[in-house]
């Protein structure tokens, strides 16, 4: 009487499967997830800096890398592709550890959760500037926010550019 | 068959450390971008966002100095004209981009804080007689910008120092934020704001920043020989022993001679009519 086929011992079928699916792997797993690390982030059509943006994404984004190109990643964020540069993902710690997988597949190293709050003691940061702000509370912050709030919306640009005769 | 698929099966299981071992050897050629990226960080290049948090302290130090002039159409126009410059330079955009601001002085000044924060005096946008020469003295400071020549000013084994302290002991003392970093922190900016309202750039800084103003001007389609312009004005202003701008700057003759011969002999662009008189309406009023 035949087992159930369930029940029979593994056939070389199988095994060739499982090691074909064995070496698969780090290709199908290539896509990793980063966290966006800065304020202000938005997401570019092209890895280049003078295309307008088509998207924002907040602090704390957590994003599909597809790719790396140079300084930037293009990257799937709620469902929109698009193209972050690296300043989106702070430098990683010197004492990081690392990703096998990214490793293997070339992807970024996705920094550990014990990083990201190494990262924050590192280099001039909102926190090195609150401190700074403490020690010298005669340095005009508020005028700096002043100045900074203030924008020219694209189109009233355009329409200044226009009236000037100036190049678009 | 099935010894065959057996065979197959055993040359796969004895091929499997070899295929490993090119992703393996694909993983060391990653592993050593990865480390070699490390290895430039320990001495890297400070960041758009480090740069952002310099420029913001140097900033708010200038107008503790200089008063922000608080007049919104004039504000709003000097950052229109800016961002028309801006837009045009090789650096467009910014860690949080590009803002213009005028200050409450009768001195000849303007200055560049590194990320984008440029602020020029009363007493320069009243030397300029036209929206061209205004953009001309705006795409000067932008050049600075671009060419980080703030954040260069920022002394080399003070920026060692800095990196070398961002070490798992800083991050350690991170609930406290690592005092060492802060003072570092405050070092850089007295070294960018010495360059910018002591000191002043270097020559071939001042002259590279003319040079790529004259650029932006003719990328934008402001008359590139508006800088020569305000320069000869500047020079004409110019009190013996003056400060200020007069002690951060070249001579305005020598720049003048340089950009003279750079700028091309080409007519006003057009409408020049129609922005020097938006100009008057609003600088002049």
């Amino acid at each position: 009487m035949n087992r159930p086929i369930l029940f029979r011992r593994p056939g070389p079928w199988f095994l060739a499967l499982a090691l074909l699916a064995l070496l698969l792997l780090p290709g199908i797993a290539m896509a990793e997830t980063m966290k966006v690390g800065q304020p202000n982030q938005s997401l570019y059509p092209d890895p280049d800096f003078g295309s307008a943006p088509v998207a924002s994404v907040p602090v704390g984004a957590v994003v599909t890398v597809l790719q790396q190109s140079g300084d930037w990643y293009q990257v799937e964020y709620q469902g929109q592709r698009g193209w972050l540069n690296r300043q989106a993902f702070p430098a990683p710690a010197a004492s990081s550890g690392f990703n096998p997988l990214g490793l293997l597949t070339g992807a970024p190293v996705k920094e550990t959760s014990s990083d990201e709050v190494a990262l924050a003691g590192k280099g001039f940061t909102p926190e090195v500037e609150s401190s700074y702000q403490q020690k010298h509370p005669e340095a005009k912050y508020g005028e700096v926010d002043q100045v900074e709030a203030q924008q020219v919306a694209a189109a009233k640009l355009q329409a200044f550019i226009s009236e000037g005769g100036l190049k678009p | 068959m099935s010894s065959h698929l057996r065979r197959l099966a055993l040359l796969l299981l004895a091929a499997l450390p070899g295929l490993w071992g090119c992703a393996a050897a694909t993983g060391l050629v990653s592993i050593a971008a990865v480390g070699g990226t490390k290895a430039v960080q320990a001495s890297r290049e400070i960041t758009d966002s480090e740069e952002y948090y310099v420029g913001r302290a140097v900033a708010a130090r200038i107008l503790s100095t200089y008063p922000l002039y608080q007049n919104p159409a004039l504000t709003e126009y000097v950052n229109e004209v800016g961002q028309t410059v801006a837009r045009k330079s090789p650096r467009p955009n910014t860690y949080k981009g590009y803002h213009f601001a005028v200050l409450d002085s009768e001195e000849i000044n303007a200055f560049a804080c590194p990320g984008g924060t440029i602020f020029i005096t009363r007493g320069l946008l009243a030397t300029c007689a036209s929206e061209d020469e205004l953009a001309a003295v705006l795409a000067h400071e932008v050049t600075h910008v671009v060419d980080k020549d703030g954040i260069n000013s920022i002394s080399k084994a003070r920026w060692t120092e800095v990196w070398t302290s961002m070490g798992t002991e800083a991050a350690r003392q991170y609930g406290g934020v690592a005092g060492n970093l802060v003072n570092l922190f405050e070092g850089s900016i007295d070294d960018v704001f010495k360059s910018l309202v002591v000191n002043g750039y270097s020559r071939s800084a001042e002259y590279a920043a003319d040079a790529g103003s004259v650029k932006i001007s003719m990328a934008a389609g402001y008359d590139p020989g508006a800088l020569a312009r305000v320069l000869a004005k500047i020079e004409a202003k110019q009190k013996p022993g003056a400060g200020g701008f007069y002690k951060t700057h070249p001579p305005a003759s020598e720049r003048l001679a340089k950009v003279k011969a750079e700028a091309p002999k080409e007519a006003p662009p057009a409408a020049e009519a129609t922005r020097t008189q938006r100009f008057q309406k609003i600088v002049k009023s």
